[in-house]
């Protein structure tokens, strides 16, 4: 493209010098003739003849011409032409008894029979071509050798970075999902496209990790009830059995297949959450009405249990997000504070708005979680020794703690001096 | 088999792959008084679906050759206005809502119970005879007034929180049809989750304490191993 508009600018600064150039000596062409022609002495012939022997003496540049229709030269410095009227120009023009160069352009005009002609040297146009030409190839090649040189070196190192891209991602296909692009300090597009590989590449690892999660806690976990189940049904086939036992195990069977489906359920929830996809459904949530919600499918529970329940939000507070999401994380957060207090305690859900951020309490004075077992909640599966005997299968916090993550909210375990105060702080949407 | 034919019987579609699926829900559909056939591949089914009246279609999303979305999206282009029960493996919220705005009433998760299943297929018949201009409904001697959203039973005035009343306007809408725990928490809560937790056994219990009370005639069942109904018990 460079060379293509350099050429192109070469054609045009040539063009214009040399026909700048071409016409200054038409215009002094022409003055001359018309000069010669009302000079009173060129009325006839022989006067005519007698003014151009005068100019051509003293010729100045100018080349002058007059023959007669037979091809006689009557007068001037030039030798005989064919008499062509109008503008004409040759390369190799006659030669002049002056040592002038040997190309002319200039003008022929007829005059009664007569022909005359006055041209002027293109020596100067042809030289001012001829350096015009030379400095555009020097510069066409200096350019061109600087290119060369500078496309040699800049691809050297640009191949440079690509292999060293392709030595990473060889890696990672060979299964070290650590590696990651080294950029250099430039921040040229080679570092912005290594910064979104990188960031790919965590994005591929972490859910590499949370597949691997999910398999490892179907297999690990859901082997006990699974292993209950087949121990029940077993112990049907006995010979001894009665009908009604029959009916029993039949019915206990289908109840603990629907725990189990629960549970799957739940992990695939999770990993579903945890891989981020339901961020395309976010929208503006009415979380005062959510809240609100939260606080009524739970409050008879806390009331069967004597538990005081109270609810304290602001009116409109809304956040963006997944409405059923943030349903079902501030549900098992409830649900929690619920089960693991004991009767009489105090259950409160609360939220307010401060600095752009809508921050949800969840607290009760029941025993909480000590403080070196606040990490491992979040585990799948994992369960207080306290809680062990209550139903449930511990992905509650698993859950509520994948949509926290998803929604890029801040979550924080506290002791509520006594109890536990779970607080989640997402940004505020001001309507 | 129970003798259940009565003007709530049902012309029901069943378009399944998996044979056993069908033929469980078929038999369960007949086994409550319903016409029901079925249909194993979207395009048959799609066929089918349009070439005869239909009460209800139920359709399941994996299908072959023309798949569940596809189907229920071509049944309503071609104006079909048979009540439409989405079937699926596929739990996900956007799922159903994919699901739902395809053209179909209501979704349902696999597995299910029978009871479920048969719960949501009446509610679906019901569907099509509600006007749905109604001001007021009214059952044996309850009237609830939905522009005053005031109920009284034998004339005597019933004070009701807000989401109590919407309770019993749903039982209402569904009067002597089982409605289920999870059409409850979708339909009175906008729930789209089990709590786990008794909320609806307890606010039911209030809602009967409410109206059932001093009244010979309880309204307000629970039906063992179902959900609930309104009903006039004899």
């Amino acid at each position: 493209m460079t060379g293509l508009s350099f050429i192109v600018l070469f054609g045009v600064i040539l063009w214009s010098t040399t026909h700048f150039m071409r016409h200054q000596i038409d215009d002094s062409v022409a003055n001359e003739i018309a000069e010669i022609l009302t000079d009173p002495q060129s009325r006839d012939p022989a006067g005519l003849a007698t003014v151009v022997s005068g100019l051509a003496r003293h010729a100045g540049g100018f080349y002058y011409l007059l023959q007669n229709s037979a091809g006689e030269v009557l007068a001037g410095n030039m030798r005989g032409l064919d008499p062509k009227q109008g503008i004409r120009e040759w390369a190799d023009g006659p030669r002049s008894e002056t040592p002038r160069g040997s190309t002319v352009r200039g003008k022929g005009v007829v005059v009664k029979g007569d022909y005359l002609f006055v041209g002027w040297s293109t020596h100067q146009l042809h030289e001012m071509e001829e350096m015009v030409t030379r400095s555009f190839v020097w510069g066409l090649t200096a350019s061109v050798a600087f290119a060369l040189f500078g496309g040699v070196l800049a691809g050297r190192r640009i191949m440079r970075r690509i292999e060293a891209v392709s030595e990473t991602t060889r890696d990672i296909v060979a299964g070290d999902l650590t590696r990651r692009v080294v950029s250099s300090t430039t921040g040229d597009e080679f570092d912005h496209l290594s910064a979104s590989i990188n960031s790919m590449l965590d994005r591929i690892q972490s859910l590499m990790g949370g597949l691997q999660q999910v398999t490892t806690d179907i297999a690990h976990d859901l082997r006990t009830p699974l292993s209950r189940l087949r121990q029940r049904v077993e112990s049907a086939q006995r010979p001894d059995v009665s009908a009604a036992q029959l009916r029993e195990a039949i019915a206990g069977t289908v109840e603990e297949i629907d725990g189990i489906l629960g549970i799957f359920g739940a992990l695939l929830r999770i990993a579903q959450i945890e891989s981020g996809a339901r961020r395309a459904g976010f929208a503006t949530v009415d979380l005062t009405e959510l809240l609100g919600t939260v606080a009524e499918l739970y409050r008879s529970s806390a009331e069967e249990k004597r538990q005081l329940f109270l609810l304290s939000v602001p009116d409109n507070l809304q956040v963006r997000g997944d409405r059923e999401l943030l349903l079902q994380l501030f549900a098992n957060l409830v649900e929690n504070a619920i089960k693991h207090s004991p009767p009489e305690s105090t259950i409160t859900l609360s939220a307010s708005a401060e600095a752009g951020r809508a921050c949800i309490v969840v607290a009760d004075n029941g025993p909480g979680i000590p403080e070196h077992l606040r990490a491992k909640v979040l585990q799948r599966f994992f369960r207080l020794e306290s809680s062990r005997t209550t139903p449930g299968s511990g992905l509650g916090l698993s859950l509520a703690h994948a949509v926290v993550k998803l929604h890029e909210a801040s979550w924080v375990l506290s002791d509520n001096g006594p109890g536990l105060k779970v607080t989640v702080s997402l940004p505020e949407i001001v309507p | 088999m129970r003798d259940r034919r009565n003007d709530s019987t049902m012309r029901v579609l069943v378009i399944e792959d998996d044979a056993d699926t069908a033929n469980y829900l078929v038999r369960a559909l007949q086994d409550e008084g319903h016409d029901a056939r079925s249909q194993h591949n979207g395009r048959d089914g799609l066929r089918l679906a349009l070439a005869e009246q239909w009460d209800l279609l139920i359709v399941d999303r994996m299908l072959p050759q023309i798949g569940g979305i596809e189907v229920v999206e071509s049944l309503r282009r071609s104006g079909c206005a048979s009540a439409i029960l989405m079937l699926t493996t596929l739990a996900g919220v956007d799922d159903r809502v994919q699901g739902l705005n395809a053209g179909a009433d209501d979704y349902l998760v696999k597995p299910f119970a029978v009871a479920e299943l048969l719960a949501r297929v009446a509610a679906l018949g019901r569907r099509a005879e509600r006007s749905g201009a109604a001001t007021s409904l009214s059952y044996a001697d309850l009237v609830i007034d939905l522009l005053s959203r005031t109920v009284t039973r034998a004339g005597k005035a019933v004070e009701l929180l807000p989401r109590e009343f919407s309770l019993l306007e749903y039982l209402m809408k569904h009067a002597e049809q089982v409605v289920t725990r999870s059409m409850l928490l979708e339909h009175v809560w906008d729930v789209h989750f089990d709590p786990h937790t008794s909320v609806v056994e307890t606010h039911v219990s209030r809602l009967r304490g409410k109206i059932d009370r001093g009244s010979a005639v309880p309204l307000i069942h629970t039906v063992r191993g179902s959900g609930y109904t309104l009903r006039a018990a004899k």
